[in-house]
């Protein structure tokens, strides 16, 4: 197996991992992240209401006793944020999951068996790039009926050929490489060469590209909530509680907190999908998402 | 295949447009197919529709009751203004921090250009709108909040359907400095994510050219800096940055449609929102042609203007 090692530019990018750690960006993107997740995970014991009662006063401004003001229904805007969490980040690693698990299943059999199945998976891929990602949502969305669950669904419509189009260049690029063309050569069969060369390959870059899909996950699906196409009140979900800020202008805090959370998670995402991109070959990934 | 796929969805456009008293009215669910044509077959209806395609009809719009192609008409000059000048700004900033970032590469003001430029594209377009309006609209009344134009102020006579353009060629500077007035908000927060984009692709185009050897022999020369920057860097990054504008323009489409409903932009974005919602079929069938059709026409252009940066493309 040391050929493989010698031959193989990626394995080689996982030792340079440690270094991009380092730079201040990346721990920042880091820290938010975790930040966010530890919150999403125990909003129930941190938030100091219940983010669906309606016990205060209305559209009080931020204070001592509501970090982040109350809104129209005099509920806690700061619970509503921390509960916010609760639904954007889980459901927008649960649809990178799924948007990937179709788009690399397919991908993968398109570049691993060629011919007329990679030219279907890939034409249909192509069609949905060549409409506006939003668009096509909001078409599902409205044919399906409003709603979170639909919403999800129209997300993984819309950006599984995304994975799909960089799991096939990459399983493409590396069936054509030396070293699994030595692994035929001693004989091992073509699905070992899936699994032992092939896999490892594919792993780095679409970990890369899910950190950046969850950021872009969680602004298609709040947009969505936004329209009203996704979320629907009473729950806190950022996206709609945007669009609830929208309709009360005097008073910002409705608004603006929510997609303050908005930005940071999909900031910290982004900038650690970023530097893990550095850390790996950057071209291997921007070459074979196509943009 | 934009029609198949519309057309696969599970929803009951009869049931979305007539509303709930008359659906449950067999007979005007009955009447109201058959003015679509809903009532033939999936492959007729499709014959029907290329045919009509054929000689530019786009079919009828459930829900304007208009034909297609004049919804269209109307609302896409509207898009093209907003879409336009929002790719321009981000052009100019994005490409001026990119090259900045690149020739500063990897000190504190890359750093800072990149959290700017990622900031751009991790900021929801909705949000950034509002925040926007608040502050510019609500509390400095630096610019008027939505439309057009002030709703004491006529359009100039129709050119392009532009009302920037109109109105400079017609003279009426009032008109123009409105419309400018109303347009710079929603063109400033629409070019927030591309500029990221352009941002980060800019750099990154730079990077590989700051290595090759005529640009150390430009400097070694003793060029000016700013000669070395735009005749021998950028001009060489241009290809891949021009590939990226071209794809800017279906993230335009994307912002739009957030956008023109935030600031009552009376164009594609808030017509395609509206079909959607209303499973208007063919005017979302027409829209998604139109994108189509922009796409490949920018494609197009972007292809022709590397011809013009890279001669070697010319002769090849």
């Amino acid at each position: 197996m040391s050929v493989a090692a010698i031959s193989n530019p990626l394995a080689s990018s996982w030792r340079r991992i440690p270094g991009a750690w380092r730079q201040p960006v990346t721990i920042a993107g880091l820290v938010i992240a975790a930040f966010w997740l530890v919150i999403a995970l125990a909003a129930p014991l941190i938030a100091p209401a219940d983010p669906l009662a309606q016990g205060a006063a209305l559209y009080q401004a931020p204070s001592a006793a509501h970090l982040m003001g109350t809104d129209e229904l005099g509920r806690d805007v700061f619970s509503r944020v921390l509960w916010g969490a609760r639904i954007s980040i889980p459901l927008a690693m649960l649809l990178v999951a799924l948007a990937f698990t179709i788009g690399g299943t397919l991908g993968g059999l398109a570049g691993y068996l060629g011919g007329w199945v990679d030219e279907l998976v890939m034409r249909a891929a192509d069609f949905v790039f060549a409409v506006p990602t939003i668009l096509l949502a909001m078409a599902v969305v409205a044919a399906l009926g409003p709603g979170l669950f639909h919403a999800v669904l129209a997300v993984v419509l819309v950006s599984w050929p995304g994975h799909a189009r960089v799991v096939r260049g990459l399983v493409r690029t590396t069936m054509q490489s030396e070293y699994v063309a030595v692994g035929r050569l001693l004989g091992s069969p073509t699905h070992r060469a899936l699994v032992v060369d092939v896999l490892p390959n594919v792993a780095g870059p679409v970990i890369v590209l899910a950190a950046l899909e969850i950021g872009n996950a969680i602004l298609l699906l709040s947009a969505l909530s936004f329209l009203g196409l996704g979320a629907r009140p009473p729950t806190a979900e950022w996206g709609s509680m945007v669009s609830t800020g929208a309709q009360h202008f005097e008073a910002w805090w409705i608004g603006v907190f929510p997609g303050i959370a908005i930005v940071s998670v999909v900031l910290a995402f982004n900038l650690l999908g970023d530097s893990l991109r550095d850390a790996f070959d950057p071209k291997a990934i921007i070459k074979a998402r196509g943009a | 295949m934009a029609f198949v796929l519309t057309h696969l969805v599970p929803g009951d456009p009869a049931v979305a447009n007539l509303g709930d008293r008359a659906s449950s009215d067999p007979v005007a669910v009955k009447l109201y197919r058959e003015h679509f044509g809903l009532d033939k077959p999936l492959p007729v209806q499709y014959v029907v529709y290329l045919g009509n395609l054929l000689h530019g009809d786009l079919g009828e719009s459930e829900q304007s009751r208009r034909p297609v192609l004049t919804d269209l008409a109307e609302y896409i000059p509207a898009t093209a203004e907003l879409a336009i000048t929002s790719i321009v700004l981000a052009c100019l900033l994005g490409l001026t921090l990119g090259v900045i970032a690149a020739l500063n590469r990897n000190n504190v003001i890359d750093q800072i250009i990149r959290v700017v430029s990622l900031g751009g594209m991790s900021t929801p377009q909705f949000w950034l709108a509002l925040v926007a309006l608040y502050l510019f609209f609500y509390k400095l009344s630096w610019v008027p909040g939505s439309g057009r134009l002030d709703a004491a102020v006529l359009p100039p006579p129709h050119l392009t359907g532009l009302f920037t353009i109109d109105s400079l060629a017609a003279g009426q500077y009032d008109v123009f400095v409105n419309a400018v007035q109303h347009l710079i908000l929603p063109a400033c927060v629409l070019a927030a994510f591309n500029m990221g984009l352009f941002t980060r692709f800019t750099r990154s185009a730079v990077l590989e050219v700051l290595e090759n050897d005529y640009v150390r022999t430009a400097r070694a020369k003793g060029l000016p800096e700013r000669t070395v920057v735009f005749r021998h860097i950028l001009r060489a990054a241009s290809p891949p940055i021009l590939t990226v504008v071209g794809l800017a323009f279906g993230n335009v489409m994307t912002g739009t449609v957030l956008i023109e409903n935030i600031f009552s932009w009376p164009g594609i974005g808030q017509y395609s929102y509206r079909s959607a919602t209303a499973l208007d079929l063919p005017a979302i069938v027409g829209v998604m042609l139109f994108v189509a059709i922009v796409y490949i026409l920018v494609n197009m252009v972007v292809d022709i203007l590397y011809g013009v940066v890279d001669p070697r493309i010319r002769v090849a």
